[in-house]
């Protein structure tokens, strides 16, 4: 078989319509409209990942068409993950099913626990024992699985949790998108005093890399990471890059073993120390308490401080090392769409088109969603923020981060993604009109 | 320090967070012994637990790696850990609520699966941690902190429902039988599947005190004797007996539930060679 | 039968064959040992230890027949009870 020299076409970085990299346009971008936007000039496209990269160096592979839960599925093994252990649960089952299928054949174990919490645990202590592990579910799932997210975070355990995100509350409706998980993949335990990493995909490529992505950093920062997609990522299909040889991918992170004290440096925010493995003999002690250098519990509050400043300051004083994310059109925009996951792709393409109107408008489309990216609201204009839900959660942290929270709007949908047609009223709208215009089934309330 | 504590513990735990007279550290002690008869040394074993008396008395007090999962969710993490290290011996050390209330889901599964670990179940019949309420295996009738008309609930043990989970290995003890207990840690040990060792022991301060109506330590013990012999010391019946000794043992004649998935690996991966598939 | 034996049997055969160690700073004063001990060894001492509880101690150690139950009945790891160099080691009892 011919070898496509996959650079040349369509770059598979996962960009949802084409993968411009800093200021370029890319040739193969039609899915989007063609004419990029008022005036000459087409409006400059960022994205900020390590798959830039990746992407292009890993040039020999096979172009497939695929859902996202198998572009999630192969990512992880891709990236060395041998253990897999959940329970089936939609939108998620299909990763339980490939996972079953294909980590036998890379001597790895497939896992289907009598539950979620069983299932996080059995993640947590396979992760703990040197294999990596991966554990994916949807929003009934992922609260059960909350015990075990805290003690994978007290613990500095690398794991990696897919929740595909439905609409809610609790089973609400199984096979629509929803994205009401978002302040609950931050706060994803009880008790406080830590900080979470959570990563959100908006293409079927995307998640490939990504998942790689997710494990990296779960090694890195010894702690588990949150992927959060939805149903849509889940289900479609799209056409997927998947490289031939994952031996050969030397951006993967190994796995490596801490092999001596201290086994959690409290007090200290380094990055990149080697995860703790239980079996090597080290006299390693996990458990839930607030603990020592050592592990064993501890009653004072010198050790609590110790210990939530290692949890915490780890993520928080490497932010650089976290962050990820799309811009289109920010720099000269008078108007800017915020959104993350499946329905920042109608909403791209609502901001374009709005462009053809002749508006000048940004897109920001989160792909670290915590910690969140202040960085990215600094400009003084008016943001629309387009999530999946009528309660309104990344609005709130856009009106935090915001200079002018009274000039950030919320276009709240549930089960359906926002249509082009609604982006681009709700953009004019508030360019033209200064707010909003009345639109069926679109929640504008936050408070 | 006794010998074996200096062999296995870590020094900086002992003596340990148990209340005085309180039977975790024996039972402890004869675990070490089975050990140290069986030739193992601290790095050949993973001593796991939960969370309660059981779990806080005993965890990091063993000198090698060891860990303490959430309530309830010890053998969830030990499957996991198993798949990682299966050729250590596993050592979970948990209590009634631990094993017989939230986690005897856990419980269950590990059982079905035939896990290659060895389960002891430390039964002080009653929450005692949080002061002394009623649990799963609390006698009926008994008065606790949180039963004060008397334990209405049915108890039940949790030997009979690993048994018929599939356990190979189930035996009962109690806190006066250190020498039965040795050996039959040291045959559960033996088993390369899913052993349940459940010991039953005296809580002074809150079972004691509550259900029993004294916190002296030698009557409480006097009274984990009389329910193991079945008499009291002026020769009457007492008001039920434990059944001891070992109820089940198909040790070795099932396969461990690890070696069945590397089995399966082993298996997927010859035909896949043959096939010669991607 | 009861588990305790709160009246002392008096010694037999050669005295001083055992060596009995109680690690007093950790001796949380349950008096399982005293009372389990079928002869007179143990005694209790008149000041607190390191954690506050009155200790037990070794009183007299010549009495010591080597039935081990008071090292299998320590629920804090304080006791140890060995032969004396040059005896064999013991039989294992029956416990109650």
């Amino acid at each position: 078989m011919a070898e496509r020299d996959v650079t040349r076409s369509r770059s598979s970085a996962g960009f949802a319509g084409g993968a411009p990299v800093r200021g370029e346009v890319s040739e193969g971008a039609v899915e989007a409209p063609s004419d990029r936007g008022c005036g000459a000039e087409p409006p400059s496209e960022v994205l900020v990942a390590p798959w830039v990269d990746w992407a292009r160096g890993a040039t020999r592979g096979r172009r497939l068409l695929e859902a996202g839960t198998y572009a999630l599925t192969e990512g992880a093994i891709a990236a060395g993950c041998r253990v897999f252990a959940g329970y089936p649960i939609t939108p998620a089952t299909d990763i339980a099913e490939y996972m079953s299928k294909r980590l036998p054949q890379v001597g790895g174990y497939y896992m289907q626990c009598e539950d979620e919490l069983a299932g996080m645990h059995t993640c947590a202590g396979a992760s703990l024992g040197g294999l990596k592990a991966m554990t994916a579910t949807s929003g009934p799932g992922y609260t059960l699985m909350h015990d075990a997210y805290g003690w994978a975070i007290t613990n500095e355990i690398p794991l990696v949790v897919v929740d595909a995100m439905r609409v809610g509350p609790i089973s609400g409706i199984t096979g629509a998108p929803g994205q009401g998980e978002f302040y609950v993949a931050r706060y994803a335990t009880h008790g406080g005093n830590f900080e979470t990493i959570v990563l959100s995909p908006s293409s079927v490529q995307e998640a490939f890399w990504l998942t790689i992505d997710a494990f990296n950093l779960s090694e890195r920062f010894r702690t588990p990471v949150t992927i959060l997609t939805d149903q849509v990522i889940s289900d479609m299909w799209e056409d997927l890059f998947v490289p031939d040889d994952y031996d050969a991918l030397d951006f993967v992170i190994p796995r490596k073993a801490n092999l001596m004290m201290p086994f959690f440096p409290v007090g200290s925010a380094d990055l990149d120390v080697p995860a703790n493995i239980v079996g090597l003999g080290t006299g390693v002690c996990v458990s839930a308490y607030t603990h020592t250098e050592e592990g064993y519990d501890i009653e004072e509050m010198e050790a609590q401080w110790a210990q939530t400043y290692r949890l915490v300051n780890k993520i928080r004083h490497h932010r650089a090392e976290l962050t990820r994310y799309e811009t289109v059109g920010v720099d000269d925009a008078e108007v800017i769409a915020v959104a993350y996951g499946a329905n920042a792709r109608t909403v791209k393409t609502g901001v374009l088109e709005s462009r053809r109107r002749g508006i000048r408008a940004g897109f920001v489309r989160l792909i670290t969603l915590w910690p969140f990216l202040d960085e990215l609201f600094e400009r003084d204009v008016p943001y629309v923020v387009c999530e999946l839900n009528y309660d309104g959660q990344l609005v709130r942290e856009v009106m935090r981060a915001a200079p002018d929270k009274r000039k950030v709007h919320f276009m709240g949908k549930s089960a359906e993604l926002h249509t082009v047609a609604e982006v681009v009223a709700g953009l004019e709208g508030v360019t033209r009109a200064g707010r909003l215009p009345e639109l069926p089934y679109i929640w504008t309330e936050v408070r | 320090m006794n010998k074996l504590a200096k062999k296995y513990l870590r020094p900086s735990q002992i003596p340990t967070k148990a209340c005085h007279g309180c039977g975790i550290g024996m039972i402890e002690n004869w675990l070490l012994q089975a050990l140290d008869e069986l030739g193992l040394k601290q790095e050949d074993v993973i001593f796991g637990t939960g969370i309660g008396c059981v779990g806080r008395q005993t965890f990091a007090t063993w000198g090698g790696d060891n860990f303490g999962a959430t309530h309830g969710r010890a053998l969830a993490v030990a499957t996991g850990l198993k798949l990682a290290q299966p050729d250590k011996k596993y050592l979970i050390v948990v209590g009634d609520g631990d094993a017989a209330a939230i986690g005897t889901s856990h419980l269950i599964h590990a059982a079905r699966r035939n896990l290659g670990v060895t389960v002891i179940c430390e039964d002080n019949m009653g929450y005692e941690s949080t002061g002394g309420q009623f649990s799963p295996t609390t006698p009926a009738g008994y008065v606790t902190n949180s039963s004060p008309y008397g334990m209405v609930e049915p108890p039940f043990d949790p030997c009979d429902v690993v048994k018929a989970a599939g356990a190979t290995f189930v035996a009962e003890t109690t806190a006066t039988q250190w020498h039965q207990t040795v050996k039959i840690v040291k045959k559960a040990l033996g088993n390369d599947g899913f052993s349940f060792v459940h010991v039953r022991f005296p809580c002074n301060e809150n079972f004691g005190a509550y259900a029993l109506g004294t916190r002296d330590t030698l009557k409480n013990l006097e009274w984990i004797y009389e329910h193991t012999q079945g008499r009291k010391a002026d020769g009457s019946e007492s008001d039920f007996t434990w059944e001891t000794g070992i109820r089940h043992d198909a040790s070795n004649s099932r396969p461990e539930f690890s070696r069945i998935l590397r089995d399966m690996n082993a298996r997927v991966q010859a035909d896949r060679a043959k096939v010669g598939s991607r | 039968m009861a588990l305790f034996k709160l009246e002392k049997k008096p010694p037999r055969g050669p005295a001083g064959r055992w060596d009995v160690v109680i690690g007093e700073d950790m001796c949380k004063a349950c008096g399982f040992c005293l009372n389990v001990c079928p002869v007179d060894v143990f005694a209790w001492r008149t000041a607190p230890n390191k954690i506050s509880w009155f200790p037990m101690y070794v009183a007299h150690e010549a009495n010591c027949v080597g039935c081990m139950l008071c090292y299998q009945i320590c629920p804090d790891f304080c006791i140890d009870v060995s032969s004396k160099t040059g005896f064999r080691e013991p039989k294992e009892f029956a416990s109650g």
